[in-house]
């Protein structure tokens, strides 16, 4: 933790380039009056260099770092030039800067790096910002008892430093000597899939529009954002999946989240609901920040209609906050910050029952419909359910396929493993006809007699 | 199989369900590596068999059926078979993510229908080319084989169809293959000439396709682009096959300005001759459509004698003429080339016309003045400023009460009235002052100089009444008056080229003069007053004072630089020759007068962008056995490269700037074997597998050769350098090494002018700030300043504060000179705080707030109106005597204690070739001043982007005369009128547009 910190640190120090040598005789020539005799020795009283306290640059790298911005977007030679020419410089950078620090020697940066390691000193304290007081004082608090008035060493990046901030404190003199980064929310960190899921679309049985059209909106523009600025149209911001359960919609979306590079956070529409006031917005705030900063990235909220429920009036301050969670969720969507790459996936089977502001145009482009599978679909969804297991030969799927009752892929996916666990109990290495036909009514009518169809569906 | 079935007893105990479980579990295992190769299968096969429907079986079937038919040997069903094929490919719709269905189905068949056709009989030539099409299409899917088959089958098939009928995608892939397949003939084609020398007659193998037939189907292709919107593509493709001379004749109505403006863009990106033949096409293709001015920009551009006069003498709308007449006084192109004087002798090849009254007015810009007042009154600053209004001393804060030596003061407040009431002609200095009142006598010494000189700034192109004005200095007694008076003439006439030409008729005589600082003054005045016209008789009369060898250094430089400003980008030779003959014949004791740089600066402004041109004049400089000459080298080695953006120069420069003066001490203690190889082996290393790739993007051959030449000419430039260093290092003390200040702002004069560059530059700069030696960082700040002249970016503005309280003073003076710089002419608040600032900072160094006082002077330049940036036609056009004045200013500030902290600050005046209001002025037809309404906002870049677009955001409405800052443009408000210049700058003509009703 520390090692890298310490290297970032240096990182930065040298893309800044102080101008003035090092500082530390500021105090003591202020007042000008040894500036003439100062003079004669040819080193000036250091000047108060301008600095800029707790301008946290949250939006991409530091100004000075970045590469100038490119157009046209399209492909066409143009950019290609501009691109090659960029990197013409940074290769010309890279040579230039290997050669001097090999001119300068490493020894010598070390020996600063040692330097400062023993300024900084160890063990360190971690303490909290509370106030900046001037150029190289401030306020701080110790996690355990009282606030002190301390100095802020001058290897201390400056730009990092803002109220409330963990910093680093000398723990005898509880100087400030770094920062540490704060790190995101742990609930949004959680959100982030790190262990791709095993499902990919070769697992999706059908489904053939709803991929193509989840491809197009979601990672095209992601992959090759210019098709859609040479077409001179805005790509999709976000897409809805809706359609009765158990036809896919999660298994798409984790199909997405196998296929793609980018990162993928997904969340539940429900986890979004906080214990105390003002969490949720704070978490949808979160969410959408995280995903900003690790762009290109899929946000993916399953049972969106948790929050997105149409707005009423209500008494109940559980609902108003929801329904808070909901507007906030709205703005991060389509609101007064550009989001940049990220895009957003929706699940719901209720969309009838979904705030008309929350999928309008702009802020989801696409809703992608998901119906029952038709014969085909039953059949290729059957394949892929059966293609591990051992069937007798006398089991002829297509009875299945050609049955009237209207099922879902999950319906398909209970008779299947009903039929398996049928041969499980009875210690068969394969599943017979019977299982299946025993299965598909067992599930068939547990489904009829949950109630009247209608409302299942 | 798991033996026999206990299906009686069902409920067992659970404890025997676990033991078997493991059975059925590890067959499972066993089962997996068997399962799963059927698995796999099944996989590849969904996309042929299971996951299918109906249709596409359908589809599968007629197409294996045709295919089948094919196979057959009834040659009458081919052509039936075929079309039916065609059909169906050409009827598939695909998306984005997928391949057509047809092409997949077909794929399989792709191998065996290749040896159908080349089965197939010759007799067949219909059929035999509907096949090598459909299979140059099926081709596309295997693209990645790298055999080109698209463009093979193409080809073969000789099918007179348009390409474009078989879709966009095809259209592209054939493009894209094409490209390649020139590059590798073309590689093939150098590489033969070397075969031919080593074993007689060999034809290169690879060369498939006759230039011709690669050729003609680019054009089909380039057709097709621009007919669909795809003028990058057409343009990219003709790059590639070195042809783009055949655009012109391609493009139409709709798609040209499209095409030209991305050219345009293209160029500074491009390497020679490319570059070049794209500025020739794209002025062609405007002046076919009748758009001159931007032809004619495109000439002055590329700095062509024949060309712009074609250009100009092209339109026969004397209208449109006057316009052009206005932008060539604008770029101050030489007048020779567009007329020629009564009298005069017959210059160049074809006589010039003579050009009429009216037009030869606005050649001159004679009413520059009064325009420019006019403009001042409607933007309402024609009321004059004295310094105290700049300085704003109320607001500095923390006020000292202690004063600075009041000559320096007063010295400052000289300069800031001259800049900031520049061109107004009524500041309260100079020449409101009562009768022997004036501000010259507030000053000493060359401080009177300087003080006449601005009643030139004051009086600025208003030739009649700053003569009057004047005139009564230049009988004055004292010297310094005198020659300040003749420096104020020069300065008077910069810009406008007035009949009858006073300023050399009054200037002439004073060049012989005895008193040196009279010569210089008059050399100087008719620098500035003829910068960049090309004048045989200037030629004739500075000449012989450069070659003079009774002449103090001085005279002899200063001449040089005269010639250098006149001759600016010309490649004169004769100048050339003169000025380096005088540098071999000096003794090495004169050469080290720190007036020497400015005569390696003459040599750099006479190659002033001329690329290679200098090679032979770099090449004779470098015999030169002494220090100076190195500065000189790198002044005309950046110089004819200015403003292309050219790669390997840059970092040639950063070369130069990555040597230390202590470290190559060090180095020339050892051996001498030793050490000469060794670091030069290493470097070459080093360098080689890094050398900028630009060039990877023209043809292979050219790749090689720039890369092997830039790497040769290093070597050369290394081996001198290091003897030198040795040389110096045995006489014990490293000297500064001052061509590295040289080296730095030639960074910048190469990169200017050209976004991406200028703005990498910048990083550069940060490195050349943390690790080079006292001479480079001092010039950091003026490279910057030379970047930016009145565009001050935030992000610049920032570095330069932060630079202006370096540690080391001459950092911050040429900090705070650079900030004026950028900031020049635009009343930039943000800077004026910073500015004040600083000068509270340092109230007692008198040297630095001197140099703040002029900053400030500068930002107010001409109250707002006036800018210094050397780039003009929306940014795309540099100004060459703007450069030099600019780069004559910094390049005397790598060693401001000798000059401009010295006795010759008048040398501020220089900027003046880059003084030019940043105005837009609407002029009718009679060439009256016309109000309109204008919208003016930041220029975006829209070239390559689909639609049209705006080119400004955030624009606001005025009335002309606007002013019209550096990164800003405009655009017509109203469609009354049309404008003879599309760029909305300077003086621009309007029409008025005859189907106009004021109610639409």
């Amino acid at each position: 933790m520390l090692n890298a910190f310490s290297l970032s640190f240096f990182h930065h120090n040298m893309g800044q380039t102080p101008s003035s040598a090092a500082p530390g005789g500021g105090g003591a020539g202020k007042d000008g009056k040894d500036g003439g005799k100062d003079k004669k020795q040819q080193s000036k009283w250091e000047p108060p260099v301008p600095t800029r306290v707790g301008k946290k640059k949250r939006k991409g790298p530091d100004a000075s770092n970045r590469l100038p911005a490119v157009f046209p977007s399209t492909r066409c030679k143009l950019k290609m030039l501009k691109m090659e020419r960029i990197k013409d410089y940074l290769l010309m950078e890279e040579e230039f800067v290997a050669n001097q620090a090999a001119q300068a020697g490493e020894d010598r940066q070390a020996a600063d790096r040692t330097k400062v390691d023993d300024l900084r000193g160890s063990p360190m304290d971690v303490g909290s910002l509370e106030e900046i007081i001037d150029d190289d004082h401030a306020i701080v608090s110790s996690g355990h008892g009282p606030e002190y008035y301390v100095g802020i060493m001058s290897f201390v990046d400056k730009d990092l430093l803002e109220p409330g901030c963990t910093v680093l404190l000398h723990h005898r003199t509880h100087a400030i000597v770094g920062v540490l980064a704060d790190d995101a929310d742990p609930m949004v960190s959680m959100m982030k899939v790190d262990k791709a899921p095993t499902e990919s679309y070769a697992d999706i049985g059908g489904l053939e529009k709803q991929i193509q059209e989840i491809k197009e909106s979601v990672e095209l523009p992601l992959t090759h954002p210019e098709l859609y600025e040479e077409m001179g149209v805005n790509p999709p911001k976000g897409v809805i999946l809706y359609g009765v359960p158990g036809t896919g919609k999660t298994l798409l979306a984790k199909a997405v989240a196998n296929q793609t590079s980018a990162t993928f956070l997904r969340i539940v529409g429900s986890e979004l609901i906080q214990k105390y006031l003002g969490d949720g917005p704070k978490l949808v705030r979160e969410l959408f920040r995280v995903a900003e900063e690790n762009a290109p990235s899929i946000v993916f909220i399953d049972e969106i209609d948790a929050i997105g429920t149409k707005r009423y009036d209500s008494t109940s301050g559980g609902e108003r906050e929801i329904q808070r969670t909901m507007l906030e969720l709205l703005n991060q969507l389509d609101g007064f910050d550009n989001r940049g790459d990220v895009k957003v996936i929706m699940a719901t089977n209720r969309i009838e029952t979904l705030d008309p502001a929350l999928i309008r145009p702009g802020r989801i482009d696409r809703k992608i419909e998901f119906l029952l599978p038709n014969a085909v679909e039953k059949r290729h969804i059957l394949k892929l359910l059966t293609s591990r297991m051992t069937l007798a030969d006398d089991v002829d799927l297509e009875e299945l396929v050609a049955m009237k009752d209207d099922c879902s892929g999950a319906d398909l996916k209970a008779i299947v493993s009903e039929a398996g666990m049928l041969a499980l109990r009875e210690r068969r290495m394969r599943v017979t006809s019977a299982d299946f036909t025993a299965a598909r009514e067992r599930v068939m009518d547990g489904k009829k007699d949950d109630g009247p169809a209608g409302l299942y569906l | 199989m798991s033996g026999p079935n206990e299906n009686g007893e069902d409920y067992r105990l659970t404890s025997e369900i676990a033991v078997t479980s493991k059975d059925p579990e590890s067959k499972d295992d066993k089962d997996k590596p068997k399962n799963g190769d059927p698995m796999k299968k099944g996989k590849g096969d969904e996309k042929d068999i299971p996951e299918i429907s109906e249709e596409d079986m359908q589809l599968q079937a007629e197409l294996e059926m045709l295919v089948e038919r094919l196979r057959e040997s009834d040659s009458k069903l081919y052509m039936p078979a075929l079309e039916q094929l065609r059909t169906l490919i050409r009827t598939s719709t695909s998306s984005m993510t997928s391949v057509p269905k047809p092409l997949k189905f077909l794929r399989p068949h792709y191998e065996e229908l290749g040896t159908i056709l080349e089965g197939w009989n010759k007799d067949l030539k219909s059929e035999r080319s509907l096949l090598a099409s459909i299979l140059s299409v099926l081709a596309m899917t295997y693209s990645d084989t790298g055999k080109r088959d698209t463009l093979n089958y193409r080809l073969g098939s000789s099918s007179t169809e348009d390409p474009g009928l078989w879709g966009h995608e095809y259209v592209r892939h054939l493009a894209a293959e094409l490209g390649e397949e020139w590059n590798s003939y073309y590689a093939a084609l150098v590489e033969a000439p070397a075969e031919k020398g080593a074993n007689g007659e060999h034809k290169p193998a690879k060369k498939q396709y006759s230039e011709e037939e690669l050729k003609g189907l680019g054009l089909e292709l380039v057709a097709f682009f621009l007919k669909h919107n795809g003028e990058a593509d057409a343009v990219d493709l003709l790059l590639e096959l070195e042809c783009i001379e055949e655009l012109a004749g391609k493009v139409d109505e709709k798609s040209y300005d499209r095409v030209c403006r991305y050219m345009v863009q293209c160029v500074p990106l491009l390497v020679p001759p490319d570059d070049r033949s794209f500025l020739e096409t794209a002025a062609e293709i405007y002046a076919k459509h009748d758009r001159y001015s931007e032809a004619l920009a495109l000439a002055v551009q590329m700095n062509d004698r024949t060309l712009i006069r074609k250009y100009f003498d092209a339109p026969t709308n004397p209208v449109m003429k006057k316009q052009l007449a206005y932008f060539l006084a604008r770029s101050l192109t030489p007048l020779s080339w567009v007329h020629t004087e009564e009298g005069m002798e017959k210059e160049g090849d074809g006589p010039c016309p003579q050009q009429p009254e009216d037009i030869l007015a606005c050649l001159g810009s004679v009413k520059l003045s009064s325009h420019f007042r006019a403009f001042g009154k409607a933007v309402g600053v024609e009321n004059p400023k004295v310094p105290d209004d700049i300085y704003k001393q109320h607001l500095e804060p923390a006020r000292t009460t202690a004063a600075v030596t009041s000559a320096n003061a007063n010295l400052a407040s000289t300069f800031v009235n001259a800049f900031v009431n520049a061109g107004f002609g009524n500041d309260k200095l100079m020449i409101g002052a009562t009768e022997g009142n004036s501000w010259i006598y507030k000053n000493k010494n060359e401080g009177m100089k300087s003080a006449t000189a601005s009643i030139g700034m004051s009086m600025l192109w208003d030739s009649e009444a700053g003569i009057d004005h004047i005139d009564k200095y230049s009988y004055s007694s004292e010297e310094h008056i005198k020659a300040g008076a003749l420096l104020a003439m020069g300065i008077l006439h910069s810009s406008i080229r007035t009949d009858p030409d006073v300023a050399f008729a009054l200037l002439e005589e004073h060049v012989d003069s005895k008193s040196t600082e009279l010569k210089v003054a008059a050399i100087n005045g008719i620098a500035i007053a003829y910068a960049g016209s090309q004048r045989r008789d200037i030629l004739e009369k500075l000449l012989p004072h450069v070659a003079d060898e009774t002449n103090s250094m001085e005279v002899a430089a200063m001449a040089a630089l005269g010639l250098g400003f006149v001759f600016v980008g010309s490649g004169d030779g004769e100048i050339a020759s003169a000025v380096l003959q005088t540098l071999m014949e000096r003794e090495p004791a004169q050469l080290e007068s720190e007036w020497t740089v400015f005569m390696g600066l003459a040599l750099g402004l006479i190659f002033l962008s001329t690329q290679d041109a200098s090679d032979a004049t770099i090449e004779t400089l470098r015999a030169i056995d002494h220090p100076m000459a190195e500065t000189a080298v790198c002044l005309v080695d950046v110089c004819s490269y200015a403003g292309t953006g050219n790669v390997l120069k840059i970092q040639d420069m950063l070369h130069i700037c990555g040597e230390h003066a202590d470290s190559q001490k060090k180095v020339a203690k050892e051996p001498e074997a030793a050490a000469a190889p060794a670091p030069e082996t290493s470097e070459d290393n080093m360098m080689n597998p890094r050398a900028p790739t630009s060039n990877d993007a023209a043809p292979a051959p050219e790749a090689a050769a720039p890369g092997a030449t830039g790497a040769a000419a290093e070597g050369e430039a290394d081996a001198p350098a290091a003897e030198e260093e040795e040389e110096e290092a045995e006489e014990g003390e490293p000297k500064p090494l001052r061509h590295q200040a040289v080296a730095t702002l030639g960074i910048a004069l190469i990169a200017m002018g050209e976004d991406i560059g200028s703005e990498m530059a910048l990083r550069q700069f940060q490195h050349l700030m943390t690790y080079g030696d006292q001479p480079i960082r001092a010039s950091v700040p003026l490279a910057l300043a030379l970047l930016s002249a009145s565009n001050p970016q935030l992000a610049i503005l920032d570095t330069l504060s932060k630079y202006s309280h370096d540690s080391d003073l001459q950092v911050a003076q040429n900090a705070i000179l650079a900030m004026g710089i950028v900031g020049a002419g635009t009343n930039n608040a943000r800077l004026a705080q910073m500015l004040r600032a600083l000068s509270s900072y340092y109230h007692k160094e008198a040297e630095t707030l001197f140099m703040v006082r002029i900053a400030q002077g500068l930002v107010h330049m001409g109250k707002g109106t006036i800018g210094l940036n050397p780039f003009y036609h929306d940014r795309q056009v540099m100004h060459r005597p703007a450069v030099a004045g600019l780069l004559a200013v910094l390049v005397s500030f790598t060693d401001s204690k000798s000059f401009v902290l010295g006795k010759h600050h008048w040398m501020l005046y220089w900027l003046v070739t880059a003084m030019y209001p940043q105005f837009l002025i609407t002029l009718d037809e009679e060439i009256e001043e016309k109000a309109v309404t204008v919208r003016v906002g930041q220029a975006v870049n829209t070239v390559g982007l689909a639609g049209t677009r705006h080119g400004i955001s955030g624009f606001q409405t005025h009335q002309t005369p606007v002013r019209i800052g550096t990164g800003e443009r405009a655009e017509l408000g109203t469609n009354e009128f049309f404008p003879y210049q599309t760029v909305l700058e300077n003086f621009v003509i309007l029409r008025k547009n005859e189907a106009y009703s004021a109610e639409d």
